[in-house]
C-alpha cells in the first residue's frame, strides 16, 4: 500500500493532506465559525453544505488519521516489556543496603505497591524485577478519534434511515400514523395507538408550574390491545420500533366560549366559537378566541383572545376566567368570561432512529479513550539488583516516561524513599 | 439565613482574594497559610450553604409529594440537587473554583492564582446575591426531574471552573511574558498547570456534553437539536480540543496556547451567559 502510494506522488500528497493536523485544525475553525452563525441567526446552516461538507471532510480526516496511526498504535501496545529492554531505562537513583535487608523482597514489595506485581528476570548475577503501566496508553486517541465517527455516522444513519415528527392525541383518540417534520406529510406506524386517559397536575402556589402530565397509551395491533404504557416526561415509551416521547400537552374548548361583554354600562352576552373572527355587539370591532389554558401563571383556567378594529393590528390578550381584572383589555371594553369547558389533548414526538446505538457506541469509546489518552501515562519501572563488596545487596532504580513529567516526577520520589527507607 | 452566610462567604473571598494578592505582592509564605485557611473555611461555609439549600428544596418538594418508600425518597434528594435555576448555578459555579483548586491544583494555590479562584469565585457569588437573580427556589418543571440533572450540570460546571482556573493561568502566563516578576510562578510551571486545568476541564466538558445528550434523547427523543446552547458548548469544546492538538501534536507552547485558553474561556463565558440571555433556546429555564 504505502509503495504504491509512493509511487503516485499526487496520492501521497492528498494523504499527507488528509491525515495532516492543519486539515483539522482548519476543519474545526470552519465548523467553530459555522456554528457561531448558525446561533446567531441562521438555524437551517447545519443542514447546508457550508457546514455538512467541512463536517465530511472531518470524518475524512478522522478515518485517515486512524487508517495511518491505530496499526502502528496497536503494535506498541502489543509490544512486549522484557527484562533486557528494562535495562536499557535510564537510571534515577542508586543504593546499597545493609547486609540484613532482603533487598529483592524489598524491591518487589516497593514495586507492587505502587505498580502492581513486578516481573523478574535474571541475567547471569544480575536480578532485574520491572513494571509497565499504561501499555494502552497509546490506543487512546484513536479510540476517541474511533467514537467520533462512530457518533458522526449514527448522525448520518438517523439522517437518512430514522424518521421523526408528533402525533396530537384527544383522549379516547385512535391513530395509526404521524406528522413528521416535513410538514403535510404523514408515516403510518404499523399499529394504532389510542390515548387512554391524560392528566396534567399543577404545583399549588407553583405560577402555573405543571408537576407532571402522563399519557396512559394503548397500543393495538390488528384491532386487538397489545401493550399498555405510561408516558411521562424523560419517561418514553417503545412499541414496534418506534419510540414515543412525551413532548406537551394543550387545551380545548368543549364548545362554543360565553362571553360577557360590558362597553360603558350597556353589558351583552357573546357566544364565541373557537378560532373564528366574531362580531363584537355595536360595532366594526372583531374578537376571536385564540387559545385556552388549564392553569396561566397559576390563576386558574383562562383564554387567549384576539381583538381587532378595522384593519388595525390586532391586539392579543390573555382572559382569566376568576380574575378578569387582570386582563389587559383594549380601550373601554370589559370582558368576563363563563366558566372555561375544556379538555386536554397531549402532544407525543415519535421517532425512529437506528443511529442512536451508534451514537451511544461513540460515547463508551470516548470515555475509556480519554481515560488512556490523559489519565494513564506510559511509564516503565525497573529495580536492578546485585551483589557487591561483602556480600551487600546492591541496587540501581530505572524508569521512564515520555509524557506526564509530573507524575512521573512524584513517583519516583516515592519509589526512591521506599527503596532507600528499607536501607536505613 | 441561606442568603446571608452567601453574603458573608462572598465578603470572605473577597478578603481572601486581597490576602493572597498581599502575600504574592509581599512574598510572604505565612500570609498565603492564612489565607489558604480562609479560603477553606469559606468553601465549608458555601459548601454548607448548598447543603441547607438543598434540604429546602427537598422538603419543599416533599410538601408537594408526600413520600414514605425509601428509594422514592432517595430519589427526590437527588432530583432536588440545587442546581435547578440561574442563581443556583452561579452559586454552584462560585463553590467549584475553589474546591476545584484545593482538590487539583493545592500545591499552586497562593499568591496570584489563590488571588483569581478567591476573586472569581467573589464576582459569582456577587451576581447571584446583587445582581437581581431571582433566589427563590421554584418547584421542578416535568423536564428537569431526571437522573442525569445532577450528573450533567456537575460535570459541566465542574468544567467550566477548570477553564476558569486555565484562563487565570494563561492570564498570569501573559502578564509574565510583558513584564517578567520573580514573584509571579515561572512561566514553564503556569505552562504546564494550564495544559493540566485544559485536560481537567476538557474531561469534565466532555462528560458534560454526553450525559446532557442522553438525558436529551429520552425527554425530548433528540440527542443533539443544534439548541444554542449545545451548539455554544460544541464551539467550546472545539477550541480545546484545537488547544490539545496544537499542543500534543504540534507541540505548541507558551504563548499562543495561553491565547487559545483565553478565547476557550470566552467561549465557555458565552455559553453559559451569553446563551441564557440572548439566544432562547431549550436551555431557556435557566434564566
Amino acid at each position: 500500500m504505502s509503495s504504491f502510494i509512493s509511487n503516485f506522488r499526487p496520492l501521497a500528497w492528498l494523504w499527507g493532506q488528509l491525515t495532516s493536523i492543519r486539515l483539522t485544525v482548519f476543519l474545526l475553525l470552519i465548523l467553530a465559525v459555522d456554528a457561531v452563525v448558525g446561533t446567531l441567526g441562521l438555524p437551517g446552516l447545519y443542514y447546508t453544505p457550508w457546514f455538512l461538507s467541512p463536517l465530511s471532510l472531518l470524518a475524512l480526516n478522522l478515518l485517515a488519521c486512524l487508517a495511518h496511526g491505530l496499526p502502528q498504535a496497536i503494535r506498541k501496545a502489543a509490544r512486549p516489556f522484557t527484562g533486557e529492554m528494562a535495562l536499557t531505562l535510564p537510571e534515577r537513583g542508586r543504593f546499597t543496603w545493609p547486609p540484613e535487608v532482603d533487598a529483592p523482597a524489598l524491591a518487589a514489595e516497593t514495586l507492587r505497591r505502587e505498580l502492581g506485581r513486578p516481573r523478574q528476570e535474571v541475567f547471569g548475577e544480575t536480578q532485574v524485577l520491572f513494571s509497565i503501566r499504561g501499555r494502552l496508553r497509546p490506543l487512546g486517541p484513536y479510540l476517541v478519534h474511533l467514537g467520533l465517527v462512530l457518533i458522526l455516522s449514527g448522525g448520518v444513519i438517523g439522517k437518512f434511515w430514522g424518521v421523526e415528527g408528533r402525533v396530537l392525541l384527544h383522549q379516547g383518540q385512535v391513530v395509526g400514523a404521524f406528522e413528521l417534520d416535513t410538514p403535510g406529510k404523514e408515516q403510518p406506524l404499523g399499529f394504532q395507538v389510542r390515548l387512554d386517559r391524560f392528566q396534567v397536575r399543577y404545583y399549588e402556589g407553583g405560577g402555573g408550574t405543571p408537576q407532571e402530565f402522563r399519557s396512559d397509551l394503548t397500543f393495538l395491533q390488528g384491532g386487538k390491545d397489545a401493550a399498555h404504557a405510561v408516558c411521562r416526561v424523560n419517561e418514553p415509551v417503545s412499541f414496534g420500533g418506534y419510540t414515543f416521547y412525551q413532548s406537551s400537552y394543550g387545551a380545548m374548548p368543549r364548545g362554543p366560549i360565553l362571553l360577557k361583554v360590558s362597553r360603558g354600562d350597556k353589558s351583552q352576552a357573546l357566544e364565541l366559537p373557537f378560532r373564528r373572527w366574531a362580531p363584537l355587539p355595536g360595532g366594526e370591532a372583531q374578537i376571536m378566541a385564540l387559545r385556552v389554558e388549564g392553569n396561566l401563571q397559576g390563576y386558574g383556567p383562562a383564554v387567549q383572545l384576539a381583538y381587532r378594529e378595522g384593519s388595525r393590528h390586532p391586539q392579543v390578550f390573555w382572559l382569566p376566567e376568576k380574575h378578569p381584572k387582570l386582563a389587559e383589555m383594549p380601550g373601554d371594553l370589559r370582558l368576563t368570561v363563563a366558566p372555561l369547558s375544556f379538555h386536554y389533548y397531549s402532544i407525543l414526538q415519535v421517532k425512529y432512529d437506528p443511529g442512536v446505538w451508534w451514537v451511544y457506541g461513540g460515547f463508551l469509546l470516548i470515555l475509556p479513550g480519554l481515560y488512556l489518552a490523559f489519565l494513564r501515562p506510559f511509564q516503565r519501572w525497573a529495580v536492578v539488583l546485585g551483589k557487591g563488596k561483602e556480600g551487600r545487596w546492591e541496587g540501581r532504580l530505572l524508569g521512564a516516561s515520555p509524557r506526564g513529567r509530573e507524575d512521573f516526577a512524584a513517583r519516583t520520589d516515592r519509589l526512591l524513599t521506599r527503596l532507600k527507607g528499607g536501607g536505613s | 439565613m441561606l442568603s446571608l452566610i452567601l453574603g458573608g462567604v462572598m465578603l470572605l473571598y473577597l478578603g481572601v482574594g486581597l490576602l493572597f494578592l498581599a502575600a504574592g505582592l509581599w512574598a510572604s509564605p505565612p500570609l498565603d497559610r492564612w489565607a489558604r485557611g480562609l479560603l477553606g473555611a469559606g468553601l465549608a461555609a458555601h459548601s454548607a450553604a448548598l447543603l441547607g439549600r438543598w434540604w429546602e428544596s427537598y422538603h419543599l418538594a416533599l410538601g408537594h409529594a408526600p413520600l414514605t418508600d425509601f428509594f422514592a425518597k432517595l430519589r427526590l434528594v437527588i432530583l432536588q440537587a440545587p442546581l435547578a435555576n440561574f442563581y443556583e448555578s452561579l452559586v454552584f459555579f462560585a463553590w467549584c473554583l475553589p474546591f476545584l483548586a484545593f482538590l487539583a491544583f493545592r500545591r499552586y494555590l497562593r499568591d496570584y492564582l489563590g488571588t483569581v479562584v478567591a476573586l472569581a469565585a467573589c464576582l459569582l457569588l456577587a451576581y447571584a446575591s446583587l445582581g437581581g437573580v431571582d433566589s427563590r427556589i421554584k418547584p421542578l418543571m416535568p423536564a428537569l426531574k431526571s437522573n442525569w440533572l445532577l450528573i450533567h450540570v456537575v460535570t459541566c460546571f465542574l468544567g467550566y471552573a477548570a477553564f476558569t482556573l486555565g484562563f487565570g493561568m494563561a492570564l498570569l502566563y501573559l502578564a509574565q511574558e510583558k513584564r517578567p516578576r520573580p514573584s509571579l510562578p515561572p512561566q514553564p510551571q503556569l505552562d504546564r498547570l494550564l495544559y493540566q486545568a485544559t485536560i481537567i476541564g476538557f474531561l469534565l466538558l466532555t462528560l458534560g456534553i454526553l450525559t446532557g445528550a442522553v438525558w436529551a434523547e429520552t425527554a425530548w427523543g433528540r440527542y443533539w437539536s443544534w439548541d444554542p446552547k449545545e451548539t455554544w458548548s460544541l464551539i467550546t469544546w472545539l477550541i480545546y480540543a484545537t488547544l490539545l492538538h496544537a499542543r500534543l501534536v504540534q507541540g505548541w507552547q507558551g504563548r499562543r496556547i495561553a491565547w487559545l485558553a483565553v478565547a476557550g474561556f470566552l467561549a465557555v463565558l458565552f455559553t453559559y451567559f451569553g446563551v441564557s440571555f440572548l439566544l432562547p433556546g431549550l436551555h431557556s429555564y435557566l434564566t
